[in-house]
């Protein structure tokens, strides 16, 4: 017994009843003078017999699975001994802790202390009637609206209305999601940021020179504040952004310009998808290409030459990002150098121009609202991307501007404060997502501020 | 079109008319156009005279703009297309090796359809060509350059408080003599319309059409019109095409009031086109 | 005056036409650059990632009785399958090489041979217990230094690269010792040592040995992923994109509403790791590390792709056909379900698998919700503690040992192959439906 197998049980049924429903409009449609009598299509009846079966009883499964968990600690408190409760929350916490894992893994009797074990027999027979009365509710209220919607079903019920807005409630509903994504990221990331700025003083944070929240491990610590200065990482984010941008436009402009203006359709034909290639590629390979085999060039190409480069340096990262970033300022650009119309192109020639100047002086100063559009996408992109500077670059918060030393960035911060075993709020996990509100705002306001621009340049042209 | 007017396209072997002139600034000689495999232009041989404007006309898809389109090479930038025959000015011809196209450009300026003036100021737009080419030694001289350009299209006084707003921000009427202005800012020899006016409404075609007549003493213009009305107004000579064939060249007053040709009748009278 | 324009044009023309040329090949540097990029990061990640699919094995005679495994002949299955299996191995190498006597070097010897060896050992003796008692002659799998060595093909006697041989270009990188290098040569001659295809790369999960560090869990981590991310996010964008291109009002709600999903579309992917973590882990108590969250993270990712793509498709069905249904009295969703959807659906699909497979290669919003966890046993349902290909990958770059730099790679292939046939499945499914209308 298992919400999947429950879920399956009523999909059956519902499917059932449709079945039912058909044929029941079948059976009146007989008795009342044909299907021309009828409202709605036989399939409609159906449809609507299994929407009465189908929705109500997702909402029971939903809405006990949310509430189960409550109310079966709310019953297990009285059986954990009162020893326990004695000593804290935490202690509970741990107790159910131990419970739960035996519980789920099928195996009570690997817990030695009787007590416990007894707590343990408790919340499995909870969890297993808490599941039975689920399934028969569920049965129920399946077998129970079913037969009530079949009733229901007379020449004149308008089926097809109720089915087709149950359809666009749907599709209605589901337009949403994105909206509340968007509401759930903003108030996730607020929330917890909020605590976070109850904690460090918000000042503090944007314009402080040092970053070790290292040191904020436990609260007993010397220093156990920590330093949540997070400039370095704003200076390192941009000092790699900057450097790959450095690569991604003037090469994926340049490709771009060739491939709009120069080349033949045989060789944009094979080029365009090659270079799309390279945007294809998971950002997790150019962080592995990056710390494996560019930044050691770098390190020996560098003590070639006597200068001292870290091996995770910004250029590294910087480099390799720029270079994922190619396609996409090339294909941006690419969009918007063939939407200049043609006749403006004719008027160049026709003056007797050339055809790179035409491209300079005429092609690039019409797109340039649309080009520097797709370059402030890039540098978003850059700025939020995440694997490359996680392997390549350093964790070591520099403020410098030097390429050769390490840096760190917000997003390297933002993984590392996040993964392993840290307790959920302390300071440091809480500062990952003040750093996550960050990101969100700058990289939110790129995006607006470009779409808003490529959209106006489009429309001028349209 | 008519059967029998179809059997005397099919019989045009040679232009009707006089097709050269005593003093021709361009020659077209035995112009054959090609589209890939299709063609365009059969064997057209026409002059265009010193300080005359010819008017180019013919129903759609006959072949005129293509025509012009050969005579500053414009027709380079479509790679499947390929001329035959020779066009010459001042008696060099066009399409040999030794010509470069954006130099011959300079010499033959080009107005389109629809004007289309550049992303930039007025200013800029009229500066354009004498830049790339480097006319104007200083900055004085292309301000020279521009103001006459602009006087010369008539647009001058409409713009000469705001030279630095965009080329674009002008009614259709002004863009086009913007483009006008663009073109003989160059100060070329020849000026090709490609009908000039269709994109604008009758009070600028009337304004344009005035400029074309006083650009006549200086330039040698071919202009290709849908309007009859047109060609009538502003041109000396006329040509008359028709499915890629030029049927008939005459001085436009013969044209219009006496054509010889039964498929230049059946057009100027209005059975067809 | 026109004279003078043809004089200055001329004077010009020479140094214009060298700009055109350089200009033009700054274009084609540009290009030959970018795809040179892609030549040499394919090329780095293959040359470094094809030995991981290759294993080399040592034959040695193992002898299973009861003096070298510690178990009786007639022991109970469990005991027998528990026994010192290790034992006889090492027993075998020291028959093998009798000269070996000092403690030191016999361990070095020991090393030669994977730690996973007596599992496999363990599991021939349990196929079939007659074999207790004789001497084998096995194939068993070597470790991860020498099995470097030995499917490179290295000359064995060449000396080590350290100390005085530190610049010598010739000399061999690897962590053995001369002695053990002396073994394993003694291997190669009496031919005792093979290289096979690594089935193991396939059939293991992780390991913190190299040799035996496998992908079949983070594969099925993807799967069930890839699963949860199509269920969900398919239905609600396919959805989505037809209420805003078929249904929706002209009203402020709708542009804000669009305005929404394309932003979302640029929004940072490690910030949907941000939400996963805080409302599903946190908040809902979901698992944590398990493909459920993972796929509802990467759904939520996914779908303004997939919306954006849906709704292209939909735009590009011509009115025509809408008029035609609704002439003929079908209502607004029949009109959809039944003549704009079907036409649309092979542009959906595309749109579809192109952003499943960028969900595929996501490595960073999983990082968020715990799915980095060191992952042996392959997960048997979406809310087991899973992990998937990219991230496999970013924790073998991480290993020190250089061995995993191969599996990283290797690892890489294996997920550039799905991508490829994935988005080849998108490209002909465009050629094969697209219509012109």
């Amino acid at each position: 017994m298992s919400v999947t197998n429950l879920i399956l049980v009523t999909l059956l049924l519902t499917f059932l009843y449709f079945v039912f429903g058909r044929q029941k409009a079948f059976a009146v449609a007989k008795t009342s003078g044909g299907l021309q009598g009828m409202h709605s299509l036989p399939s409609h009846y159906g449809a609507y017999v299994a929407v009465w079966c189908a929705l109500p009883a997702l909402a029971i499964i939903v809405g006990w699975k949310l509430f189960e968990p409550t109310v079966i600690d709310s019953m297990l408190a009285s059986s954990i001994p009162d020893s326990v409760h004695e000593l804290g929350e935490k202690s509970v916490a741990l107790y159910r802790n131990e419970i739960n894992n035996a519980v789920d893994s099928n195996n009570i009797a690997s817990l030695t202390d009787p007590v416990k074990q007894a707590t343990a027999t408790r919340l499995a027979s909870l969890q297993n009637s808490a599941m039975l009365g689920l399934f028969v509710l569920v049965l129920c209220t399946v077998i129970a609206l079913g037969v009530f919607a079949l009733k229901r079903i007379t020449p004149d019920m308008t089926a097809r209305h109720r089915v087709e807005s149950v359809v666009r409630s749907f599709l209605f509903i589901s337009a949403t999601i994105a909206i509340l994504t968007t509401v759930g990221i903003v108030l996730s990331v607020l929330f917890e940021s909020l605590r976070f700025f109850s904690q460090v003083n918000l000042i503090d944070f944007v314009t402080g020179l040092n970053w070790s929240p290292q040191t904020a491990i436990r609260a007993d610590q010397v220093g156990s504040t920590g330093a949540f200065g997070a400039i370095p990482l704003f200076t390192g984010t941009l000092l790699i952004s900057f450097i790959a941008m450095l690569v991604a436009v003037p090469f994926g402009l340049m490709s771009a310009i060739y491939l709009a203006e120069y080349a033949t359709p045989r060789v944009r034909a094979i080029v365009k998808p090659l270079l799309e290639m390279l945007a294809g590629i998971p950002t997790v390979v150019y962080g592995v290409f990056a710390a494996l085999t560019v930044a050691p060039l770098i390190k020996d190409i560098g003590s070639a030459v006597g200068l001292s480069v870290a091996s995770e340096s910004a250029l590294a990262a910087g480099l390799v990002m720029g270079i994922m970033i190619i396609p996409f300022v090339s294909s941006l650009s690419d969009d918007v150098i063939t939407a200049v119309p043609q006749s403006m192109r004719d008027g160049s020639f026709g003056l007797g121009a050339t055809h790179s100047e035409t491209i300079r002086k005429v092609v690039i100063p019409a797109a340039l609202p649309g080009i520097v559009g797709g370059i402030l996408l890039a540098v978003s992109r850059a700025i939020g991307e995440t694997m490359i500077v996680v392997m390549a670059a350093g964790l070591a918060a520099n403020l410098t501007a030097n390429p050769l030393e390490a840096v760190t960035t917000v997003t390297v911060q933002i993984v590392t404060l996040l993964t392993g075993d840290q307790e959920f709020d302390s300071t440091k996990t809480l500062a990952a997502f003040a750093l996550g509100l960050m990101l969100f705002v700058i990289t939110l306001v790129l995006n607006v501020i470009a779409l808003y621009v490529v959209r106006r340049y489009r429309e001028q042209y349209e | 079109m008519s059967s029998a007017a179809e059997k005397a396209f099919e019989e045009l072997k040679e232009t009707v008319g006089r097709v050269t002139v005593d003093n021709p600034k361009m020659q077209a000689k035995n112009v054959d156009v090609f589209y890939g495999d299709k063609q365009a232009i059969f064997d057209v041989t026409c002059d265009i005279g010193k300080n005359e404007v010819i008017a180019m006309i013919g129903p759609s898809g006959c072949g005129k703009s293509t025509f012009l389109r050969c005579m500053n090479r414009m027709n380079d930038t479509i790679p499947s297309c390929r001329v035959g025959g020779d066009i010459l000015l001042e008696g060099d011809s066009l399409y040999s090796s030794s010509v470069d196209p954006v130099m011959l450009r300079a010499r033959v300026g080009m107005v389109f359809q629809k004007p289309n003036p550049f992303a930039k100021s007025i200013y800029d737009n009229v500066a354009y060509g004498p830049r790339i080419h480097g006319l104007a030694n200083n900055r004085a001289e292309l301000d020279d350059i521009v103001e006459s350009s602009l006087q010369r299209a008539g647009l001058f006084d409409e713009v000469k408080d705001r030279l630095n707003a965009p080329g674009t921000s002008l009614s259709g009427g002004q863009q086009q003599r913007l483009c006008i202005a663009r073109t003989i800012a160059v100060n070329p020899e020849v000026i090709l319309m490609d009908e000039p006016c269709s994109a604008l409404d009758p009070i600028a075609t009337a304004r344009i059409e005035e400029l074309i007549d006083e650009l006549r003493e200086n330039y040698a213009i071919a202009i290709v019109t849908h309007s009859m009305q047109q060609a009538a107004r502003v041109s000396q000579r006329t040509a008359y095409f028709h499915l890629g064939k030029l049927v008939e060249v005459g001085e436009t007053k013969t044209i219009f009031t006496n054509p010889t040709h039964e498929l230049t009748e059946n057009y100027i009278t209005g059975r067809f086109g | 005056m026109s004279n003078n324009t043809t004089e200055k044009v001329r004077a010009s023309l020479q140094k214009r036409y060298f700009k055109e040329k350089v200009f033009r090949s700054i274009g084609v540097v540009a290009i030959v650059a970018s795809l040179s990029f892609l030549v040499v990061l394919l090329g780095s990640i293959i040359y470094k990632g094809y030995p991981a699919f290759k294993a080399s094995y040592i034959q040695l005679d193992v002898t299973l009785t009861e003096e070298t495994l510690d178990v009786s002949a007639d022991a109970e299955d469990s005991e027998l399958r528990r026994a010192n299996y290790l034992g006889a191995i090492r027993t075998a190498l020291r028959e093998r090489f009798p000269e070996v006597t000092k403690r030191g070097d016999k361990r070095n010897l020991y090393r030669l041979i994977s730690s996973g060896a007596e599992y496999a050992l363990s599991d021939f003796m349990m196929e079939d217990r007659s074999r207790f008692g004789q001497t084998h002659s096995l194939w068993l799998l070597a470790d991860d230094e020498a099995d470097a060595l030995l499917k490179r093909n290295k000359d064995l006697t060449k000396p080590i690269r350290t100390g005085e041989n530190a610049k010598n270009k010739d000399a061999l990188i690897t962590r053995l010792n001369t002695d053990q290098l002396g073994w394993l040569q003694s291997f190669k001659e009496a031919g005792e040592t093979d290289v096979r295809l690594a089935s193991t790369f396939f059939t293991n999960g992780d390991s913190r040995e190299a040799e035996q560090a496998g992908i079949r869990a983070a594969l099925i981590g993807s799967a069930y992923t890839l699963l949860i991310t199509f269920v969900l996010s398919f239905p609600i964008a396919v959805a989505a994109a037809i209420y805003l291109e078929e249904f929706a009002p002209q009203n402020k709600f709708t542009d804000i509403v669009e305005v929404n999903i394309n932003n979302l579309a640029a929004v940072p992917s490690i910030v949907f790791g941000l939400l996963g973590l805080a409302v599903f882990i946190n908040y809902l108590q979901l698992p944590r590390s398990a493909p459920v969250v993972g796929g509802i993270v990467l759904s939520l990712m996914t779908l303004p792709t997939i919306i954006i793509s849906s709704r292209a498709a939909l735009k590009a069905v011509p009115p025509s056909i809408r008029e035609a249904a609704r002439g003929l009295g079908a209502s607004p969703v029949q009109v959809v379900t039944h003549h704009v959807l079907p036409l649309a659906m092979p542009g959906i699909l595309t749109g579809t698998i192109i952003g499943l497979a960028q969900a595929l290669g996501e490595t960073a919003p999983l990082l968020m919700i715990g799915m980095v966890a060191f992952i042996v046993d392959i997960p048997n349902s979406v809310t087991d503690p899973a992990t998937v290909l990219p991230v496999q990958v970013f924790l073998w770059a991480d290993a020190p040992e250089r061995a995993f730099t191969e599996r990283t790679s290797g690892a890489i292939l294996v997920l550039l192959a799905f991508l490829v046939v994935m988005n080849l499945t998108a490209v002909l499914l465009r050629k094969k439906f697209e219509r012109r209308w």
